[in-house]
């Protein structure tokens, strides 16, 4: 399932592993993202000397990235969104920096910031690699507390746009001194800038999903324990057949005969449907029409994971 | 056949993993021949069984996992659901409830439990049994109990 999954948004076999380099490099891709983007702004607001705001405003906006931030906030606004993706523009080093509306200032760190953050899930191979990532551990988390910051400052209405909003969303990577280019086809569902609500459809559902599942399997049973996905999440963990200890291939893993839910390899199926036809979970009769729809709802899971998820994020919030 | 081999094999990887898991039950494998198989299991506490290490003798089909292996008592026990002489395990699991998911570590965990708890109502050693049924449990136990000296304790000195 996990694997058809990552099919689907094009990352090849190795998801795990995949996965893990790629968080790896994506943290630290972020936190030299934010340190770019500092950067910037004090260069920006060397320049543009109108600006009022204090550059000590800034640096809680990216420094501190406090995992425990509450979300609620970052879901009751949709304004902080628009910063995300208007900021960069007047961060973006081609353009007129836009520093002169002064209250932005500070928010532009965070919004490019973010936006670095959400571009920077892109490039895998270049840089960064060598940085620490223990302080970040999570580059939704961060991008969410940091949206709650800016929520907090209080500022963002003077700025909300819907230009800008849109235009930064078909340049998909603005802060082009990070060095990353949109290489993954999975990217621009994951640079909308506003997709960050754990209502938010497009909230980047399949593959920081697929990666946190596999990468957080406490935190997977924590937020997923006690709902009715977490049955078949636990019957579909073994990753051979109970009957004969291979492997379970995709297929087999999406086989579900029989509704107790003991899963076993087509094979071994087959061969019990030969000899005496009952399930070895609960040594009830297979019933082949209905081990076949049972089949086919196999790939079902899928979906009481996302709404599980989705639900784990609301109740976290 | 290959599927039953390959099975027993891993099995067998697994017990050798997990030698420590369970001390109170030994599965050896014979050398030569991966479809026998020998238990030596701990009788279980606070039963007339108690302080005897009882032998097992696995005869594994070639259909296996899908058909039961057979076990037999190598050791004397009293037991109602045992045939006394024979050794032969009246277990319903070993019978018509077989399920391939058990292996025979879980098939030495349910003999233990069946002689922790004897089921008097279908007994291979009418003996025993009736001795139950009848409520005469010290009579059951004591004869129990001195078996388990004589043919399941193991020597010391």
């Amino acid at each position: 399932m996990h694997d058809a999954m990552a099919n689907d948004s094009s990352v090849s076999a190795s998801a795990r592993d995949f996965a893990k380099k790629r968080r790896v490099n994506r943290s630290a891709k972020l936190k030299q993202c934010k340190l770019d983007a500092r950067r910037e702004q004090w260069l920006s607001q060397v320049k543009g000397k109108s600006c009022k705001v204090t550059p000590m405003a800034s640096p809680p906006t990216s420094s501190s990235p406090p995992v425990p931030m509450p979300r609620p906030q970052s879901c009751l606004h949709d304004s902080d969104m628009v910063f995300a993706s208007h900021s960069p523009t007047s961060n973006s080093p081609g353009k007129p920096p836009k520093v002169g509306c002064c209250p932005n200032n500070s928010v532009s760190s965070g919004g490019s910031t973010r936006s670095c953050s959400l571009s920077a899930s892109d490039g895998e191979e270049e840089g960064a690699r060598g940085e620490e990532n223990s302080a970040i551990d999570d580059w939704e988390t961060i991008a969410d507390a940091l949206s709650a910051y800016k929520v907090n400052d209080g500022c963002h209405p003077s700025c909300d746009t819907r230009g800008p909003f849109v235009e930064s969303r078909v340049p998909p990577a603005p802060v082009n001194d990070s060095g990353t280019r949109s290489t993954m086809n999975p990217e621009p569902t994951r640079t909308i800038p506003r997709a960050w609500r754990p209502d938010d459809e497009f909230r980047p559902q399949s593959l920081p999903n697929l990666y946190k599942q596999q990468s957080f399997p406490a935190n997977m049973e924590r937020h997923f324990g006690a709902k009715g996905w977490s049955h078949p999440a636990i019957l579909s963990a073994p990753s051979s057949c109970p009957i004969c200890y291979e492997d379970l291939d995709p297929t087999d893993s999406s086989f579900l005969p029989c509704s107790c839910g003991f899963r076993l390899c087509l094979f071994c199926h087959k061969r019990i449907l030969e000899a005496d036809g009952r399930c070895p979970g609960c040594r009830k009769q297979y019933s082949p029409v209905e081990g076949e729809m049972l089949g086919m709802s196999g790939v079902k899971p899928l979906l009481p994971f996302q709404l599980s998820r989705s639900y784990s994020m609301g109740s976290r919030s | 056949m290959q599927a039953s081999r390959a099975r027993l094999f891993k099995e067998y990887k697994e017990v050798q993993r997990e030698k420590s898991a369970d001390p109170d039950i030994q599965l050896v494998c014979d050398e030569s021949n991966i479809f026998k198989w020998t238990a030596l299991i701990k009788g279980p506490s606070e039963t007339p069984y108690e302080g005897g290490v009882f032998q097992l003798a696995f005869a594994i089909p070639e259909q296996y996992p899908l058909l039961p292996p057979q076990v037999r008592f190598l050791t004397k026990i009293f037991h109602p659901n045992v045939h006394f002489k024979t050794g032969e395990i009246c277990l319903d699991i070993l019978k018509n409830a077989w399920s391939p998911a058990w292996t025979l570590q879980s098939v030495c965990r349910a003999i233990i439990a069946l002689m922790a708890h004897p089921e008097p109502d279908s007994p291979l050693n009418c003996d025993s049994g009736n001795l139950l049924r009848s409520g005469d449990l010290r009579g059951y136990r004591s004869m129990a109990r001195m078996y388990t000296r004589l043919a399941a304790t193991p020597k010391k000195r």
